[in-house]
């Protein structure tokens, strides 16, 4: 029965697997070859011309080599960063809801609100990072310059915008990305037709602009506010299949599209200035090349700074694990997009965010209450063992208050619950006591602090609560008979020698403060409060501030504050790249509640029976509390155990650190046992090994500096000069490459030879390359041919991999996680941090930052340039423009020139219509070859084009000359034959001597040289000319005047602009608009203007020749006496006719009548010429019929005649056959 | 801010030519403090101030400020630009001390650089003409930088304290440099030299080579050492001999030691046979120490793997000198380049003393002066 029911085995009859099983069967058939037409019908594929035969070669040759590229190094690491997908386009074309859709398309998720790079695990292999890009020409440029695909959005309804051909144009300056254009607003199309001549009409523009076959994608309409699915599903097929070519610039400079970016500075010093040097820490995923620490960076719209600090951090959207499955499962399909708010867990060097996920976290919050707090400890152990670690023992403190006491009993403490929190400015660990007794108190006072924040900026507010702190050190300082400076001062301490050491967040500190310890928290803020009070010192607004801390924390309303965030940060809160600000609330957490943590500090101190403990310190530290010990023990802890991981990276911080558990040991001494007892297992490992690299790299220190400083003053006046200590010595020493031998060998002796015998080609070889050794394995491989014979075969060794290979696969090995070089290599791709400083006094137009750059930028560029054609107007050297080169956009003073035939660089005052010419600016240096386009202004919406020009660096220098004509004048004022003096020209004989020798010229044209100075008027000068001059003649030379070029350089800072205005960012004006704004008209000189030209009438007078000439003139040549035509005699004179008025009438009525017979004869003459043409056309008529008709009847006549004749040979011809027959 | 970040400062003269030569190439400002600050003679000494006017020759816009004293140099690197340039180098110190920065230097011009040095061709202290011309190149040749154009020409031999030796040193521009995998030294199949003299007798010559061959010939007979006298013009000022020996392995990397005799009026005369001698014996020295490149060009070989393309270079060294070290730290300081150091010991093979094998990822360098067209 069972064996009915299977089905039964069908064979495949499509298939890979099929198409095999049947060619092996034809195989077998021997009709294996019938397959292939060539061999079936060879006479179909013969030769049948020799030249098409020769043509078709050649053009498959000539397909083939425009294949053909230079072959470009791929180095791009195993797990690539994800790819970059810029959705561009104009203003409501759909952009947004097509990242929402290809989102949900990939992740299955809905993000309702988009704002900055979203990343998505988009297949086994591939992440995708998509980033919207408005009009904003700023935000266009930057995007360009990172992108691998552009998605380019055209609204088809509409046709092209200029957007679609400034971006096209931006991305063939900056390397040209993938694009891939999506037609969108097909659906307001009515008729099929048009709709079809449209897409068709689109395609082939947008294959003009980026090349012949580029993929269009049509959307064809929405369904409830999306683009219908199977689109999408198709869209995404196509961008997760894509292959990208590697483009130069991209690849050969490291760059970060950060993602996620948050503001380290501590609040206190924004409150006292606003203007401070900020700390900001960047995240991203690394791409190009290796990033190194320390490193010049520039922030496209911010400007350069220099990296503090660079770390790797675990990648918050990884590729799935195992790639064994086909497709991804929904757990693998991630979605990280910190800007907007989504990504869940956010890791840092030092912390662990955890996102609660809005209104859901908060009512399990209310309800659970310690299960929750489980459930968040669980939560929490994403984090590091550090963290871990760290987070157990405060659960263990957490949970059981009965141990929390016993605690206290042990100590003599009030101290139920301790929490470590970390200033992130200075990196040190602060700790946090909280009591345990009655809540709600400072609920009114916690509304109050939220409005509080709003008005004044969050970071106002937690600024304050710094300030707070410090008064409260202060306070406590006072009552508490200086315990708490001890204690401050020990922390000092450490912070000292932790300063440069990341320190760790407890990731849960927000976390593990369920709701049944809010109480505690505001109890503290409340004591604190008090005591404050009874100090008398305390300023009312930042006890305001603290309370609003404490409420941050405890407030789970974290979405209403972000946003609230958002708003009030400021100026700040724009990372390099991304597209719309958003803060952060992480950050502004961690201040709220480390200064809790600051306080309940400097409160534990108080209690703390730690008034000998500095005394304590200096001999031999005992533990002054289980809690305190703890605390130190696990920063002891953490520090060994990050010691471990960089310790080659910072040998000097270990050194610190060593010092500081001997400084602070704590009572756990089990704990911070084990942990030094492996970190000195670690060290001896280290030592065992003669590590050179520490040796070289880990003494570097020779600190002179500090040694001036310790320098003891003696009465005031004299100092103790030491004596020059070794390193100083060294420091002084010649200067030599040379590596003397310092204990040279005895080479007499035999054994001191033979250590180096083998060095020689005499000596002892190595086994692969012994001549002898190798001659005898190739007997042994190719010596016997008997076995051969038999049938034996034997197989030759696998040749030794060639050289290339060798080192291809050592170079892979190379990739050593333990080493910081390669370990660079190999996490290239994971996240990487940012940490930096940069001035907030550069959002103001009047920056310093120029004054910064000066000294190092001192460098010119030279491109070859030319105005767009697109663009309206022509450029004019020395009007501030701006450039988009290499990473950065920066407004700068180009001036244009042309090269003359002899290599002199001629200045333009303005660029060529259509023509390129040269461009020469002050700034950055860039690499030649890098392409480069300039626009005129960022601000505003332009109607026209507004990319203006295009080009490419081609040199760098710090000198060029580019040189402008100039003429001088001058005037002769005495003139001998050819030899003339000229003044006016110099000022001094000096000036005369530098030109001597010079050609000159008149305006007439007569060339001449300058001889030498005159003494009488000062600057005068001889001169010889070819021929010679007239006073009224002017004299110039012309000379070629050096132009410097002006040193002016202003990056663009849009994206220090407030929300809203980053597109308004206008830089230096040019003279016209300035003259536009200030209402000034431009005097025009008045020899410039155009005027009618007045010419006096010359008068000529008349040709007098002298009378004895006159005899001696030939007679041809004689003035003829003409006799002037004398008057007509009167008698010859004829005299007027007079007419009478009657033979006046007469004589008008026959002119009247004359006229009008001619007017008849004219008319009568048309007529007949009329009449003759159409007699004429008639005839000629006629004439045709006849000819036709003729020539018909010619041909009757002819034919006729020919049938006759036929017949007539016809019959002569059966007649003669007749007679043969 | 940005500035103070950027510039790099110093103490003390030593090392002077790496930090001016990394700083150029780095495009950092160097500011260097304390030179002899407590010697009785403070500043700056005649050689440096020539190298630095050196410096200044064959760059274009480089901005150099020394104080009064010339304890404090300030120097804010231009861009380089070579070109034919004439430059007399101090008798204080040899063509060598100029020669080795400019090494360093030359491939990353805006135009070949062909200039002419003149002065000490060979002394004591530094590494002679000889020995760059017969290490120095071939090693520059592994890294690319090649062509007709590229050669080190001794017209003029001058010894100290005299000088008057005159020196061509040409090269090529190069844009990117080729990493190099330097693992294998190879075996030692020739050894060569030049034994020179000027203003002595020519048999001197003869007496060094006999003397080194004496030594030499105990582990390989192919040892050719020229010899070299220069007359008249050619001969310098002063008088003097000495013996440059180069051994060359299988692998094409070169091994050299030098001797040169006691300047005239200078300590003692030295023996020709004897300078021979010990010159052979610093020659089985370098020998023992080893590696792919020779201890003088030690720097020169981890500079350009430094400035290399961003690949894998490997190097096998000898035991690292003192300046080579410091070379080491102030590669990290100027390029924040980390070296990969092991130390391969040496095993049972008759091969010297221990070894070191350099690795690096280069910077990615190029030639940012050289002018497209």
């Amino acid at each position: 029965m069972e064996a009915k029911d299977q089905k039964k085995h069908r064979k495949k009859n499509s298939g890979p697997k099929a198409e095999k099983k049947k060619k092996r069967h034809l195989q077998d058939l021997q009709l294996g070859d019938e397959e292939d037409a060539r061999k079936r019908n060879p006479k179909a594929f013969a030769v049948q011309s020799a030249v098409r035969m020769a043509r078709s070669f050649h053009r498959t040759q000539d397909l083939k080599t425009k294949k053909h590229h230079i072959p470009v190094v791929d180095r791009t690491p195993l797990e690539p960063p994800p790819i970059v997908v810029v959705v561009m386009g104009p203003p409501k074309v759909g952009k947004s809801t097509l990242i929402q859709c290809l989102i949900r398309n990939f992740t299955r998720q809905k993000l309702t609100e988009i704002r900055g790079p979203v990343t998505i695990v988009s297949g086994k292999k591939r992440r995708l990072t998509i980033i919207e890009c408005g009009c904003d020409i700023n935000m266009m440029i930057d995007l360009a310059k990172v992108a691998d695909l552009v998605l380019m959005l055209i609204d088809a309804s509409f046709g092209f915008e200029m957007e679609t051909f400034e971006f096209l144009n931006i991305c063939q300056v900056h390397g040209f990305p993938k694009i891939m254009g999506v037609l969108t607003h097909l659906d307001s199309f009515k008729h099929n037709k048009q709709l079809k001549k449209t897409k068709k009409r689109l395609k082939h523009r947008f294959w003009t602009e980026v090349y012949p076959g580029a993929k269009l994608f049509y959307l064809s309409g929405m369904v409830h506010g999306e683009y219908q699915n199977q689109e999408i599903h198709n869209l995404g097929r196509f961008i997760t299949v894509m292959k990208f070519r590697p483009l130069t610039w991209q690849t050969s400079h490291p760059y970060i599209l950060a993602d996620r970016m948050e503001d380290l500075t501590n609040p206190e010093d924004i409150r006292t200035n606003i203007k401070c040097d900020r700390k900001v820490s960047l995240y991203g995923y690394l791409r190009g090349t290796h990033l190194k620490n320390k490193s010049q960076i520039h922030m496209p719209g911010i400007g350069d700074f220099t990296v503090s600090d660079v770390s790797f951090l675990p990648d918050p959207c990884a590729l799935p694990e195992q790639q064994k499955k086909r497709c991804l499962n929904e757990k693998e399909k991630l979605v990280y997009a910190p800007l907007s708010g989504v990504g869940g867990v956010l890791y840092d060097k030092d912390a662990v965010y955890v996102d609660l996920g809005g209104s859901h976290g908060f009512q399990a919050l209310d309800e659970v209450g310690s299960t929750h707090e489980l459930v968040q400890s669980l939560i929490s152990t994403h984090s590091t063992i550090d963290a871990k670690m760290a987070s157990s023992r405060v659960m263990l403190f957490s949970d059981s208050k009965a141990l929390g006491s016993e605690d206290i009993d042990n100590q003599g403490l009030l101290m139920p619950k301790e929490e470590k929190q970390m200033d992130l400015k200075t990196g040190r660990m602060r700790r946090k006591a909280v009591f345990g007794d009655e809540d709600g108190s400072g609920d009114s006072d916690d509304e109050e602090g939220d409005e509080m924040s709003e008005d004044d900026g969050l970071e106002n507010g937690s600024s304050d609560e710094e300030a707070v702190e410090e008064e409260n050190a202060e306070v406590t300082d006072e009552c508490m008979t200086a315990k708490g400076v001890k204690r401050r001062k020990l922390e000092e301490l450490e912070e000292d020698s932790e300063a440069d050491l990341p320190a760790f967040a407890d990731s849960d500190d927000d976390l593990e403060r369920s709701s049944a310890e809010e109480g505690e928290a505001e109890e503290a803020d409340e004591s604190s409060e008090e005591e404050d009070c009874s100090a008398g010192e305390k300023g009312i607004s930042g006890s305001k501030a603290v309370r609003e801390g404490s409420k941050a924390e405890l407030s789970p309303a974290n979405h209403q504050r972000d946003r609230v965030n958002l708003e009030k940060s400021l100026l700040m809160k724009k990372a390099a790249l991304t597209t719309s600000d958003s803060g952060h609330c992480t950050a502004e957490e961690v201040f709220a509640s480390e200064d809790e943590s600051e306080e309940s500090s400097s409160l534990s101190a108080e209690e703390e029976d730690s008034e000998n403990q500095e005394a304590l310190r200096k001999k031999l530290l005992k533990p002054s509390q289980v809690g305190s010990g703890q605390k130190l023990g696990s920063r002891n802890l953490i520090d060994e155990t990050s010691d471990i991981e960089d310790l080659l990276k910072e040998e000097e911080d270990y050194k610190e650190e060593r010092n500081d558990p001997t400084e602070t040991s704590g009572a756990l001494k089990w704990k911070e046992d084990l942990s030094r007892k492996a970190a000195e297992a670690f060290l001896r490992q280290q030592q065992a090994a003669p590590n050179l690299r520490k040796l070289i790299y880990g003494t570097v220190t020779e600190d002179n500096e500090e040694e001036d400083d310790t320098q003891e003053e003696l009465g005031g006046l004299f100092r103790v000069t030491q004596p020059d200590r070794g390193c100083k010595h060294k420091a002084d020493s010649l200067d030599c490459s040379r590596f003397p031998v310092e204990a040279p060998h005895d080479w007499d002796l035999e054994e001191v030879m033979n250590s180096i015998r083998d060095c020689f080609v005499t000596g002892k070889w190595e086994d692969d390359k012994d001549a002898a050794k190798v001659l005898a394995e190739d007997e042994e491989l190719y010596g016997d041919f008997e076995d051969l014979e038999t049938g034996d075969v034997h197989k030759g060794k696998s040749g030794p991999i060639t050289q290339n290979e060798d080192v291809e696969k050592e170079v892979k090995e190379e990739i050593d996680p333990n080493e910081e070089e390669s370990a660079k290599k190999k996490h290239l791709d994971k996240k990487r941090k940012l940490k930096e400083m940069f001035d907030a006094e550069y959002d103001e137009g009047e920056s310093t930052y120029f004054d910064d750059l000066k000294g190092e930028m001192q460098k010119q560029a030279q491109m070859r340039l030319k105005k767009h054609r697109w663009y309206k107007k022509i450029l004019k050297s020395r009007d501030p423009i701006i450039f988009s080169v290499g990473w950065r956009r920066f407004q700068t003073i180009p001036l244009y020139y042309i090269e003359d035939h002899n290599g002199r660089q001629r200045l333009l005052k303005y660029t060529p219509q259509h023509m390129h010419c040269g461009a020469t600016f002050w700034g950055p240096i860039t690499p030649q070859g890098t392409g480069f386009l300039a626009i005129q202004s960022v601000s505003g919406i332009m109607p026209d084009f507004r990319i203006a020009a295009t080009g490419v660096v081609l040199d760098l220098d710090k000198s060029i000359k580019i040189v402008k004509k100039l003429k001088l004048t001058g005037f002769p004022y005495k003139i001998f034959k050819n030899t003339s003096f000229i003044k006016g020209m110099f000022n001094s004989a000096l000036e005369v001597a530098k030109f001597e020798g010079a050609m000159i010229r008149t305006v007439s044209g007569i060339r001449g040289q300058i001889k030498k100075a005159l003494r009488a008027p000062e600057g005068a000068f001889r001169a010889s000319f070819e021929d010679k001059l007239l006073m009224s003649d002017i004299v110039f030379m012309r000379t070629w005047y050096p132009v410097s070029i002006p040193a002016f350089y202003n990056p663009v800072t849009s994206l220090l602009k407030p929300v809203g205005e980053k597109d308004t960012w206008s830089g230096m004006r040019t003279t016209g608009q300035l003259r536009l704004a200030h209402g000034i008209r431009l005097k025009a000189n008045k020899d410039s203007l155009y005027k009618p030209i007045l010419r006096q009438k010359k008068h000529f007078n008349s040709l007098h020749i002298p009378k004895a000439l006159q005899k001696a003139l030939p007679f041809k040549n004689k003035p003829k006496t003409q006799a002037k035509a004398g008057k007509v005699p009167k008698d010859r004179r004829r005299p007027a006719v007079v007419r009478e008025p009657h033979e006046r009438k007469i004589l008008a009525l026959l002119d009247a009548l004359s006229t009008v017979h001619s007017q008849k004869m004219k008319k009568a003459k048309e007529q007949q010429h009329l009449h003759n043409k159409e007699h004429f056309r008639a005839r000629q008529k006629e004439e045709e019929e006849k000819l036709k008709r003729q020539k018909d009847l010619r041909k009757k006549l002819f034919r006729i005649q020919g049938q006759k004749e036929r017949r007539n040979q016809k019959s002569s011809l059966k007649g003669a056959e007749g007679q043969l027959q | 801010m940005a500035t103070q970040a950027h510039s790099l400062s110093y103490a003390g003269c030593n090392f002077l030519r790496q930090r001016l030569v990394l700083s150029t190439l780095s495009g950092r400002p160097v500011k260097i403090r304390k030179i002899r600050a407590r010697d009785d003679n403070p500043g700056l000494r005649d050689f440096e101030a020539s190298f630095i006017r050196l410096l200044d020759k064959i760059t274009n816009g480089s901005r150099i400020e020394i104080n009064q004293t010339g304890t404090t140099l300030y120097y804010q690197p231009g861009l380089l630009y070579g070109g034919s340039v004439e430059h007399d180098c101090s008798v204080l110190r040899g063509i060598g001390y100029y020669l080795e920065s400019l090494l360093c230097l030359a491939p990353f011009m805006k135009h070949p650089l062909k200039i002419v040095l003149r002065g000490v061709t060979n002394d004591q202290v530094d590494p002679s003409v000889d020995v760059l011309k017969a290490t120095a190149l071939p090693l520059l040749k592994q890294f690319g930088i090649d062509g007709e154009s590229f050669e080190l020409k001794i017209v003029r031999r001058g010894m100290p304290p005299g000088g008057g030796g005159e020196v061509v040193f040409s090269c090529p521009v190069r844009k990117v440099l080729k990493p190099i995998q330097l693992t294998d030294p190879g075996k030692i199949k020739r050894i060569r030299g030049m034994a020179y003299s000027v203003r002595v007798s020519p048999q001197m010559a003869n007496r060094i080579v006999d003397s080194a061959r004496s030594i030499l010939n105990k582990f390989i007979p192919d040892i050719y050492i020229y010899t070299d006298h220069m007359k008249g013009v050619n001969s310098g000022k002063s008088p003097g001999f000495g013996l440059s020996l180069v051994a060359e392995t299988t692998s094409g990397t070169f091994l050299s030691a030098e001797l040169a005799s006691n300047p005239q009026g200078q300590g003692a005369a030295v023996l020709p046979e004897d300078l021979g001698r010990n010159c052979a014996r610093l020659l089985l020295e370098e020998i023992y120490r080893g590696g792919c490149v020779d201890s003088t060009n030690q720097s020169l070989a981890l500079l350009l793997m430094t400035l290399g393309q961003q690949d894998v270079s490997k190097v096998l060294l000898g035991p690292l000198s003192p300046y080579t070290i410091e070379f080491l730290r102030h590669l990290k300081s100027f390029f924040q380049i980390m070296f990969k150091i092991e130390t391969k010991p040496c095993g049972e093979e008759l091969k010297g003393g221990d070894k070191v094998l350099m690795t690096c990822v280069g910077i990615g360098f190029t030639n940012l002066s050289k002018t497209l067209k």
